[in-house]
């Protein structure tokens, strides 16, 4: 299986190569046979990655420790379920997913476009293939998949006890698709420069893939913040780390990519903003993978340093060159048809959220690399960390999700002054008292108090929409309210799924807004001992020593929690130790509500059976989750087929 | 149509600057040097919090009993620094690897008392160097 999977690399590498060049060519001389040979190419890459895939997932799940991918990440009492995933917990399996991912959606972009779009196909085809040459390369030659040890050893290594967290067999592989997914609308963006064809057909036939790589970027952030809030026992989620912010940045500038498109669709306007969004996620995508695994950029938790920066930082420079040739010289036909008209309208409050999410991309990226740059510069290293990030992060967001309720209110082109008095009243009288009403409660820091009221403002407004399509439809159709939302919804899906999303991000604010009300305490006990913390009152009942498995030790704590006299339930940290690894694994437990969670870590257990917890009451964080699933949900019928709209496609299709 | 587009430059503008200042002012507010052991120990800077990286000294480490904190030394081979550090030690944090502490020089006894404890171990997922030792 191992020389299988390695002759399959091999030639899906050549065959990538040979795609590449036929396509381009084969479009470039518009000769069918070489284009179809370029298509028929593609297909092979993907077939023979999926062998050598699966030559890889055979040496995990049959325990070959002769592979070094297989002996460093596994061992044979690892359950089953994490041996799947230890193939991308190391650098070469995370590579050959991301190769097999690129090639899958490859392949589904040619079946989906076998009879549209024929113009620009050669060039999807060639622009993703030269993407499959970088991964294959480093499949083969700076890391590879099938390496194998000089000796068999009996058993593996294991795999990290924190990658043996649910989250993190889903976060990965979730963040890859997101990254990955990217590459279709900028393929499109390329083909539709290198043929000159920049109407809106490139956009339309990649707004569903735009949007499947958005959602799953998105959910890869929030299941990445999720694995460090349950695993890492720092009580946090979110530490503004370079392999988060790897992930994040391409998220803001995709969300930007797609807000401009909207505009480009409705009013063909910002052309060159779009083709230079999805340009510049692109490469952050690369950029991320890059930073991750570069050993450029130290991180907490980075792949081990290796060889593969170059291919990467090559690959880089080529794509911006590439980009920038033909952005530069398609510029006269990326003038837009029609200008902004009015500051007060519903296009330029686009334009400014495009603006501010680029901005905050930027700022991350310069926290990012400033280590670098002020070695570079002034020969020393300076760091920033998560107060440079909040302090800059926060006010920006503010800002978007101010823009988020402004948005609907303006209509397009020009908003008059009666149609803002009509619009505004209701909003902002309400936003002023919920805003009034959080100071008398006590909120006093500013920076949550902003994020609780523009939150307040986004919802009103919001539901203000949804109120008056309900009461319009309900109307003139004589249906009743609920029938009537259902059908304003179901026949404007991606307006409605929008609105959805957008109360996602409102849920999500009210969860970073919690932090600034977080408390901490750290105690030591004994069996039978009591600790109060604010109004909870925590009673160590004793612990636990069990082995689940003949490598893993549990040690459990068992913590009786109380408020105000009533009992709310047990908590039951753990202290895991893995006798393969010379370290102690914390399982933290976490009684959530709505309004906070209360964090137990079992922080050390003396051997005298001195207890020591350290415990966070993390105000509001259970909002990040729920805004996740709400988001997740506004993309589902964002995304959902619609009827109508195909209709409408494919009558453009057949006129031109 | 010009004056129409001014006033999305000027927009446009005052976001650029606003957000450029948020950056300056934030590094200005919140740099923290980024120093090897000899490197910190050369600056002789005891009023500023520092971020030190360094290997844990083998035999150094001494926990307190309710293991909220640690003395420990770190080096970079050439010099070495005593640390006290006090907080949660996080899992991963033992002998003889790379860990990056932040806090502040104590002008009187020379001791770095850290607030921050950080174990950046480069073998988290690449444990390539630990097949020698074990196989």
């Amino acid at each position: 299986m191992t020389s299988l999977g390695e002759i399959s690399l091999a030639l899906a590498l050549v065959a990538s190569i040979y795609c590449t060049v036929v396509s381009w060519w084969g479009g470039k001389t518009d000769n069918p046979v070489m284009i179809k040979s370029g298509r028929n190419a593609f297909f092979s890459i993907a077939a023979l990655l999926i062998i050598a895939a699966a030559a890889l997932m055979h040496g995990l799940v049959g325990h070959d420790f002769s592979l070094e991918s297989v002996y460093n990440y596994s061992n044979r009492d690892l359950p089953l379920f994490y041996t799947v995933s230890a193939f991308w917990a190391s650098q070469s399996g995370s590579l050959l997913l991301w190769a097999l991912m690129l090639s899958g959606f490859g392949s589904l972009v040619l079946i989906q476009n076998r009879v549209h779009n024929q113009k620009l196909m050669p060039y999807v085809t060639s622009i993703i293939s030269a993407t499959l040459i970088l991964y294959t390369l480093l499949t083969v030659f700076a890391s590879p998949v099938f390496k194998q040890l000089p000796v068999i050893p009996p058993d593996g290594y294991g795999l990290n006890p924190m990658l043996q967290n649910p989250g993190m067999v889903f976060h990965p592989p979730s963040l890859y698709v997101g990254m990955v997914a990217f590459i279709v609308p900028f393929a499109f963006a390329m083909a539709a420069l290198i043929t000159r064809q920049l109407g809106d057909a490139w956009i339309r036939s990649t707004r569903r893939w735009t949007i499947f790589a958005w959602f799953f970027l998105s959910m890869g952030n929030l299941l990445g913040a999720n694995w460090a809030y349950v695993e890492l026992g720092w009580g946090g989620y979110w530490a503004w780390d370079p392999v988060e912010n790897a992930s994040f940045m391409p998220w803001l500038v995709g969300t930007a990519f797609l807000h401009s498109v909207m505009i480009q669709e409705r009013r063909d306007m910002l052309k060159f903003w779009g083709v230079i969004l999805i340009t510049i996620t692109f490469l952050l995508t690369i950029f991320g993978t890059f930073i991750t695994r570069s050993g450029l950029i130290s991180s907490v938790h980075a792949f081990g340093e290796s060889t593969v920066g170059i291919y990467f930082g090559v690959f880089i420079v080529l794509c911006i060159i590439f980009s920038t040739y033909l952005i530069y010289s398609r510029r006269d036909l990326l003038k837009s048809a029609n200008q902004l008209d009015s500051m007060i309208s519903r296009e330029s409050s686009f334009l400014f959220n495009n603006l501010m999410l680029l901005g905050a991309a930027f700022a991350i990226f310069w926290g990012t690399i400033f280590p670098m740059i002020s070695e570079a510069v002034r020969g020393v290293k300076i760091t920033v960390g998560p107060p440079f990030f909040n302090m800059v992060m926060a006010p920006i967001g503010i800002a978007l999700l101010l823009l988020t309720g402004f948005c609907p209110l303006l209509s397009w082109r020009k908003a008059t002054i009666s149609n803002l008095q009509k619009n505004f009243l209701v909003p902002v009288v309400t936003t002023a008292a919920g805003g009034a009403l959080l100071i008398i409660m006590g909120t006093t820091k500013i920076i949550p108090w902003l994020m609780f009221t523009a939150g307040i403002f986004v919802t009103v407004t919001i539901f203000m929409e949804v109120y008056r399509g309900v009461r319009a439809r309900a109307a003139t159709s004589k249906e009743s309210p609920p029938k009537a939302l259902l059908n304003l919804v179901l026949r404007n899906k991606r307006r409605y799924g929008g609105y959805i999303i957008h109360i996602g991000v409102v849920c999500l604010f009210l969860g970073f807004a919690g932090a600034a009300f977080k408390q901490e305490i750290e105690f030591s006990v004994r069996p039978g001992e009591a600790t109060q913390f604010r109004d909870y009152k925590l009673t160590y009942y004793g612990y636990t020593d069990e082995w689940p498995r003949p490598t893993k030790e549990e040690v459990v704590a068992t913590i009786l929690v109380e408020k105000g006299g009533k009992k709310l339930g047990y908590v039951q940290p753990e202290k895991n130790f893995f006798t393969n690894q010379n370290m102690p694994n914390s399982e933290v437990a976490i009684y959530s509500t709505v309004k906070e969670d209360l964090y137990v870590v079992f922080a050390a257990l003396s051997e005298d059976g001195l207890a020591t917890f350290k415990v966070h009451i993390n105000p509001l964080v259970k909002w990040l989750w729920i805004g996740g699933v709400i988001m997740g949900i506004g993309t589902i019928i964002v995304m959902w087929p619609d009827a109508r709209e195909k209709k409408r496609f494919e009558a453009r299709h057949a006129e031109a | 149509m010009k004056n129409k587009q001014a006033k999305f430059i000027i927009g446009a503008v005052v976001v650029i600057a606003s957000i450029s200042y948020l950056i300056y002012a934030g590094i200005q507010e919140t740099s923290v040097y980024y120093l090897t052991v000899s490197e910190a120990q050369a600056m002789n800077e005891t009023r500023e919090d520092l971020r030190i990286e360094g290997n844990v000294v083998a035999g150094s480490i001494q926990k307190a009993a309710n293991a909220l904190g640690a003395d420990f030394k770190i080096t970079d081979s050439k010099n070495s620094i005593a640390i006290k550090y006090h907080g949660t030690i996080p899992d991963m944090f033992a002998e003889d690897i790379d860990v990056v502490v932040q806090g502040k020089f104590d002008p009187a006894s020379g001791v770095f008392k850290a607030h921050t404890l950080l174990t950046s171990c480069p073998s988290k997922y690449e444990a390539s160097e630990r097949v020698g030792t074990k196989a």
